[in-house]
């Protein structure tokens, strides 16, 4: 079923895997590989928000995030009449979206050697952090990171790509990926209790 | 996706990933579509039209380069003999593709100032520089000369792409056409 309606700013949806999961029907992509304007605004109506969503968590900033929306999307209309049809097509609309924004975070700030080096710490016996965290909150913090390590971050555990997977596309080995991981996690724990931290006499003052 | 890691626990299993899968979506602000949907109609037209302007502004700076060229060999140039390949033929190759990639330069910067951009051109314009700055980047990380060819030929390739872009926005205003009307030079053609 091809997911069209309109998820409007008041009712936002959780993002997972999930919401770039849509199958569109093989008449709109018949029509789309014709070159239809309809059949390719129905298509990008419907993949616009995981697509603009998963660029915006890679890149970080909401115009460069717009460019590769813009940028992918236009991959896809040159590129729709090669699609056979072998492979889901929202797997390969997601694909040309994950390569835009790492081409352009390797463009922009030559991020691909983008690592930090603070060492693991291992956690400690509080619950994480992101289970009391909010949404702001929480995304604060995720956009604090490192540029690859927020996408590699996001890529494992929001978009589902294996370490084999990240590696293959980043250039980098199995174990990077996994590094970055973990330390995604290590480094948004502890910015997420430093904020707590940091507001807390805040809330104290004004309880 | 397939191959998932099995020695992994499932990613989405863990609180982080629900907690990041929890975030809201985004949309972008504002709407993408009518740029997309721009594009997507100048890609419409007509092959002639879309493929003449830019011919013609390619067929102009070919001459633009050739004719002070031949105005300053004013003597005819003996035959150069033929010489086999050596093992120079890289460094000669690439001095050829840096003078090439500067006269480019040069007349795209020219053009570029003499003429107002149509939007469409202007948006094929920037994605083409994004690919140059691409090259650049790239570039910057080749080792030695047998690296740094093939993308300088990439980086003269496009640059010939952007020349004839930037020179459909100095054909529009050299000859001040409306749409659907031929330039006067390529009705010289027919």
């Amino acid at each position: 079923m091809l997911a069209t309606e309109s998820r409007g700013p008041a009712s936002p949806e959780p993002v997972s895997a999930a919401s770039f999961q849509i199958d569109v029907p093989d008449l709109v992509l018949a029509r789309a590989r014709r070159g239809e304007a309809r059949a390719l605004e129905t298509i990008y109506r419907a993949f616009e928000r995981p697509a603009y969503t998963l660029a915006l968590r890679m890149v970080g900033d909401a115009e460069s995030a717009r460019e590769v929306v813009h940028d992918a999307m236009l991959r896809l209309i040159e590129r729709i009449g090669q699609f056979r049809g072998d492979a889901p097509f929202w797997g390969w609309l997601r694909q040309i979206v994950v390569n835009e924004s790492l081409m352009r975070l390797r463009k922009d700030r030559g991020v691909a050697f983008d690592e930090f080096d603070d060492a693991d710490e291992p956690p400690g016996d509080a619950p994480p952090p992101w289970l009391l965290a909010d949404a702001a909150r929480l995304e604060r913090a995720l956009m604090r990171l490192p540029a690859m390590t927020r996408s590699v971050l996001w890529l494992h555990h929001v978009e589902e790509y294996t370490h084999q997977e990240i590696a293959a596309m980043t250039g980098k080995s199995v174990s990077f990926s996994k590094s970055q991981v973990a330390r995604g996690g290590t480094r948004l724990r502890r910015l997420l209790e430093t904020e707590t931290k940091e507001s807390a006499p805040c809330l104290a003052a004004t309880i | 996706m397939s191959g998932r890691d099995h020695l992994d626990i499932h990613p989405s299993a863990t609180p982080l990933a629900a907690a990041l899968r929890a975030l809201p979506e985004a949309a972008p602000m504002p709407d993408l579509w009518p740029d997309l949907a721009k594009t997507l109609a100048e890609r419409k037209r007509p092959r002639w039209r879309r493929y003449a302007i830019p011919l013609g502004a390619a067929a102009a700076l070919a001459i633009a380069l050739l004719v002070p060229t031949l105005a300053t060999h004013e003597r005819v140039e003996a035959p150069i003999a033929w010489t086999p390949v050596t093992t120079n033929a890289t460094a000669d190759e690439l001095a050829a593709l840096h003078d090439r990639s500067r006269t480019l330069e040069r007349w795209i910067a020219a053009v570029s100032a003499r003429a107002p951009q149509d939007g469409r051109d202007l948006m094929a314009a920037v994605e083409v520089e994004d690919l140059i700055g691409l090259v650049d980047v790239q570039l910057g990380g080749a080792n030695g000369d047998a690296d740094a060819l093939p993308l300088w030929r990439q980086r003269v390739a496009l640059l010939e792409d952007l020349a004839a872009i930037r020179g459909n926005g100095a054909a529009f205003a050299a000859t001040g056409e409306q749409d659907g009307v031929v330039p006067a030079s390529l009705n010289l053609l027919n």
